[in-house]
């Protein structure tokens, strides 16, 4: 007698929360699945845009009253001597060769006017004035032009960015779809356990007891289905980047990255995959609490 | 002198009818009074109206035409977020006992207790004690399934009383018990009543009625007559 501990108000077996918890939960791993992606999107980002950013491409054409070599030696003069540049590396034939190898082939190039190449890196933090300097190796370089990348790095921040909208659009979707399944779960509980509802209202219950007597169990269940979504979520990524071909640049370097990367960058990727059993809890929680209040409401 | 008599009336129906949907009326123009301290019995045959006019005194139905006051106040006015703290002085026996099935004896009994939020450790003395009077301290740890109707009849009464209401509402509480034990419930109402609890029971215990000699409110045809 001493120490009885009452029973639970609302009987456990009644609307039972099994499925919820498997459908929270994969929910949770698609959840996962699309946070992963959004990393990686957001990283492949910044280190495309960086490097694209700290390097720019001097170009010269073979013209045919023109030692070549010499306009070589005289861009790299200019570019050297223009402030904002940090250093250039003049690329030979062969280089240029293999560059042009995915379209062209393994072939000699001899014959054909291959252009030149001039690597330059920029100061990031003081870049040259571009205008000026095209201007410059135009009039002083014959054959020359100055490539900044700028279409290419616009074009790929665009795709990033739709690659990172899509994603978010499937998280915002993946969240709808739990708000639904824990509000059509809510109601089931609510229906299964009515005479008990009716009989606690009847004796004086408030709508916020009675909801909290329920809810708790969608707290534990949102917290279980989110736990159990992110480490399928991480084990999925483990296993890509441990069976995947290395150095591939395909989608087991990409786990690889996102488990394995430096500490500060994995502490953050880990941070907010973490999110998800929370974000999963507080839904699970919040919108069950919000939907028992509405329908006791309509209970007299 | 008239506000004292204003608030010692509990319950004040005025030509209160109820109808559910668009069915005919169950209730027509019921008129009553009950000042508090009072014990009536509510009779008459079946599908007179007794339980729908119970409904109506514990809040489960708003009347389609009337009013109803309660501890002094019109009922249309109560703000629901009231409701509770309003049933809290409200017990209940209802006809089909609606006992929790998965809560022990004891756990239903101290049920409006709980959720009124008092402590275990507050109320075990005191449920223990009223099991005991109800003769269910031996069911106090089983569970409703197990019990015969008039232990179940009991235990209702019990978590009726348990919160000791202002307001008592018996719905044909002597329906499954034996004489001698009738006798001894309805001597559980009338010492409630005694101590300050207004009783309104409703019977077709002719026998019980006699023994109280209490006053008697008649449901015909939805129609009340006081005798």
């Amino acid at each position: 007698m001493k120490g009885h501990r009452p029973g639970p108000i609302i009987p456990a077996r009644a609307g039972s929360l099994k499925s919820l918890t498997v459908t929270m939960a994969v929910m949770c791993y698609l959840a996962c699945l699309a946070i992963g992606a959004l990393i990686l999107i957001n990283r492949a980002v910044v280190n495309w845009t960086g490097g694209l950013a700290r390097e720019v491409t001097v170009q010269v054409r073979q013209l045919q009253d023109a030692d070549i070599e010499a306009e070589l030696a005289k861009a790299d003069q200019l570019l050297q001597s223009f402030p904002g540049v940090a250093g250039t590396a003049i690329l030979d034939r062969d280089a240029g060769a293999k560059l042009l190898e995915p379209w062209l082939g393994n072939r000699n190039l001899d014959d054909l006017p291959v252009p030149r190449l001039i690597r330059v890196v920029v100061d990031a933090e003081a870049p040259p004035d571009y205008k000026t300097l095209a201007a410059a190796l135009e009039s002083e370089v014959k054959g020359a032009s100055l490539d900044t990348h700028r279409r290419w790095q616009a074009e790929l921040t665009r795709m990033a960015r739709a690659l990172s909208l899509l994603s978010y659009a499937v998280l915002l979707l993946i969240c709808v779809s739990a708000i639904a399944i824990v509000i059509f779960a809510t109601r089931t509980v609510l229906d299964a356990n009515r005479p008990v509802v009716d009989v606690l209202h009847l004796v004086g219950a408030k709508d916020s007891y009675i909801s909290r007597q329920i809810d708790g169990r969608f707290l534990k269940t949102g917290l279980w289905a989110g736990l159990i979504g992110v480490m399928l979520g991480l084990v999925t990524f483990l296993l890509l980047g441990l069976t995947g071909p290395e150095g591939a640049g395909g989608v087991a370097d990409a786990s690889r990255g996102l488990l394995f990367s430096a500490p500060e960058i994995a502490v953050w990727s880990y941070s907010v995959l973490l999110m998800v059993p929370v974000v999963a809890t507080l839904i699970s929680l919040i919108t069950s609490r919000v939907t028992l209040i509405r329908m006791l409401r309509d209970v007299r | 002198m008239a506000a004292t008599h204003r608030s010692n009336r509990l319950v004040r129906l005025d030509n209160v009818g109820l109808r559910y949907g668009h069915g005919p009326e169950i209730l027509k123009n019921v008129s009553f009074r009950m000042e508090a301290g009072g014990f009536r019995f509510l009779t008459g045959p079946s599908g007179a109206g007794k339980t729908s006019l119970l409904r109506l005194l514990f809040l489960a139905l708003k009347p389609t035409r009337g009013m109803i006051r309660l501890f002094g106040e019109d009922v249309a006015a109560f703000d629901r977020a009231r409701l509770p703290l309003l049933r809290r002085r409200i017990g209940v026996v209802f006809q089909e006992f609606r006992l929790l099935d998965h809560l022990t004896t004891y756990d239903n009994v101290a049920l409006p207790l709980r959720v009124a939020g008092q402590r275990e450790s507050r109320y075990r003395a005191d449920v223990m004690d009223l099991l005991s009077w109800v003769g269910l301290a031996d069911q106090a740890w089983a569970y409703p399934p197990v019990l015969s109707g008039g232990e179940k009849q009991r235990a209702a009464i019990a978590r009726a009383v348990i919160g000791k209401p202002e307001l008592l509402l018996a719905d044909e509480p002597t329906g499954n018990v034996d004489p001698a034990l009738a006798r001894r419930l309805l001597h559980l109402f009338v010492e409630l009543n005694r101590l300050g609890t207004t009783v309104l029971i409703a019977t077709h215990d002719h026998k019980l009625v006699q023994q109280a000699k209490a006053p008697v409110l008649h449901l015909e045809r939805g129609e009340l007559r006081v005798r």
